[in-house]
């Protein structure tokens, strides 16, 4: 291939990753994808990947003198000579690329989230790191530190309910108490003889979506569970239990309400500085 | 491939692309202008006299000229061409990629919350000792055992000719290292500076390109091992917790993913079910020994020279990465 046309191709190539790294920041479907600290920096890139595709594509066929000379034949030090085909390299760039725009839903499925912790009872969590995140607490602390709704339920992190099996201090406190959270909608998979529990999740992010980990408490409805569509975000009050099912304690809620919610500014829980 | 692994791989692919571009942008960029502006003679002025003292200078000369492991092949055969001891140029070889700013960077990005400083400094370390180790046993061998014949071949054809047509040379030779004092008399003329900027940026486009191939099949397989679409990925958990064993896995996992040292960090965070010293294994290997290093490094080294680097990185770096990790969490 000529070296205007390689310049060419690479050129559309970088621009290519450019357009789809700016669409998704400019679009805010890259809080699905990045934690917030990496959002800008993923723009910077994106702007940066225009900057050099644009500018290769405007000088393609341009004379360029690198101040070298390269009179060994042998010498593979050519400034533009690549590892592979340019086809072969823009296809390899290219395809993955093209295919996940087209195959993303902003989301995991259930067999991922599966994999990343949706059915692991809190005690199971190897994520330490997390656990940092939950503050002591006193029962006092717990009713300043959280709002009340009109109709007498505390307002929760799905965090704090997860977390909260792991420490009997906690247990002890929350036990009984009426709370109100929300999270994504998912079906229970174990320990659900009756058909009368589901799953409320939200993920926790570290860098990226790849790194993400479920963050689930189990939802008792004592009767056929009303029908949300799998991962719709729902609001739900009930009162906080701690049974111990097959060795572990399980954090769950024995719901009153259940609602229809609009997901969050921040859909996943994140990393924060300092810890 | 179902609609559901369609989702979960396109996720956690486009999240780990997102995350590592504007790392590999940032290095191709630096490895660019590196590359046509930087004349070829001036590492060589870096290095001191002493044969040691050399060695570990050229471990560090990565913190001042940032390459990655794709772009430091050719330069180092350049290098050595030019005189620079090929103790030196290996060690810089094997260090560059690690112990520079930008790798340091995005893997302290890239652990945040797991430990980054700790991860950060002990590959940059790791990764520096290996390399001032293999260049002290190099130092030891003769060029016929470690170089191409080619190479060696025109090394010996350019020493007899300056030998012939400068005789005065030996004078200013470094005795210990034969550095090359016509710095850039036979490879260098000054081009226009706005050729030289086009130059740069197709020379950063070309590096980009090189790396953003094999970043992308690494986040493909890494994307299909995540999200348990790729068959084995069962299997590679299984390995996980073992303390042997995950450091081999992931180290055979860098090899044959080629990442770039700039953006492995992003893939390793992600492999969390892996033990702390399997991912700095994983990150200390992948930039020294990988698929597509060892096509290049044939453009230099020897065939059975590089089947013995690659034994000898993978025994240590496993070995020192199993001891850290027990030292490290037995600790705490």
């Amino acid at each position: 291939m000529n070296p205007t046309a390689r310049r060419i191709l690479f050129s559309l190539a970088i621009l290519c990753w450019s357009a789809v790294l700016l669409y998704f920041y400019s679009s805010g479907r890259i809080n699905q994808y990045l934690v917030a600290d990496f959002r800008p920096i993923a723009f910077a890139g994106g702007l940066g990947l225009a900057v050099l595709g644009l500018f290769n594509l405007l000088t393609a066929g341009q004379k360029a003198d690198c101040g070298h000379d390269h009179c060994d034949e042998e010498d593979p030090h050519g400034h533009e000579n690549g590892d592979m085909h340019p086809v072969t390299a823009f296809l390899l760039m290219m395809v993955p690329v093209v295919l996940s725009v087209a195959w993303t839903k902003d989301e995991y499925s259930a067999a991922a989230l599966g994999r990343k912790g949706l059915y692991d009872a809190p005690a199971e969590m190897n994520a330490p790191f997390l656990s940092a995140s939950i503050p002591a607490l006193t029962l006092e602390e717990v009713q300043k530190s959280h709002r009340k709704t009109p109709d007498g339920f505390l307002e929760f992190s799905l965090m704090e309910l997860f977390f909260s099996s792991g420490d009997r201090e906690m247990q002890t406190l929350l036990d009984g108490l009426k709370v109100e959270t929300e999270g994504r909608w998912m079906d229970e998979k174990v320990r659900n003889p009756h058909g009368t529990r589901k799953r409320l999740y939200r993920l926790f992010i570290t860098c990226c979506a790849a790194d993400s980990r479920a963050i689930p408490i189990v939802l008792e409805f004592g009767k056929t569970p009303p029908d949300f569509q799998e991962n719709d975000w729902v609001r739900v009050s009930g009162t906080m239990r701690f049974p111990l099912e097959e060795g572990l304690i399980q954090p769950v809620l024995v719901v009153e309400r259940a609602m229809a919610a609009e997901p969050p500014y921040e859909e996943s829980f994140t990393r924060k500085k300092g810890f | 491939m179902s609609p559901d692994s369609q989702q979960d791989f396109a996720l956690a692919f486009l999240s780990i692309l997102f995350e590592g571009v504007p790392f590999i942008l940032l290095g191709t960029l630096i490895s660019g202008f590196i590359d046509i502006y930087l004349p070829a003679g001036t590492m060589d002025r870096f290095l001191p006299r002493n044969k040691y003292l050399a060695i570990f200078t050229a471990g560090l000369m990565g913190a001042v000229f940032p390459v990655c492991e794709c772009a430091v092949v050719p330069v180092i055969r350049r290098l050595v061409k030019k005189g620079l001891p090929v103790s030196c140029g290996l060690t810089y070889m094997l260090a560059a990629p690690i112990v520079n700013p930008i790798t340091a960077l995005s893997t302290w990005k890239a652990f945040q919350g797991q430990g980054a400083a700790m991860m950060t400094s002990s590959r940059l370390l790791l990764g520096f000792l290996i390399a001032v180790a293999v260049g002290i046993i190099v130092s030891k061998l003769s060029l016929a055992s470690v170089l191409k014949p080619k190479l060696v071949e025109s090394l010996e054809k350019d020493q007899d000719a300056k030998l012939h047509h400068h005789p005065e040379h030996d004078e200013h030779d470094h005795s210990c290292c034969g550095h090359d004092h016509e710095h850039g008399h036979h490879d260098h003329h000054e081009p226009a500076a706005d050729n030289r900027l086009v130059a740069a940026l197709r020379s950063a486009m070309k590096d980009f390109v090189d790396v953003a191939v094999y970043f992308s099949i690494g986040v493909t397989i890494t994307a299909l091992f995540n999200t348990g679409i790729a068959p084995g990925a069962s299997w590679l958990d299984s390995l996980a917790h073992q303390q042997v064993a995950a450091p081999a896995a992931l180290m055979a996992l860098a090899f044959v993913l080629s990442l770039c040292s700039t953006s492995d960090a992003f893939i390793a965070a992600t492999l969390d079910k892996f033990s702390w010293g399997a991912k700095l294994a994983f990150l200390t290997f992948g930039p020294m020994m990988d698929v597509k290093l060892l096509f290049l490094y044939q453009t230099v080294l020897r065939k059975r020279f590089i089947f013995l680097l690659a034994i000898g990185l993978f025994f240590a770096i496993g070995g020192i990465s199993i001891f850290w990790q027990h030292l490290l969490f037995q600790a705490k």
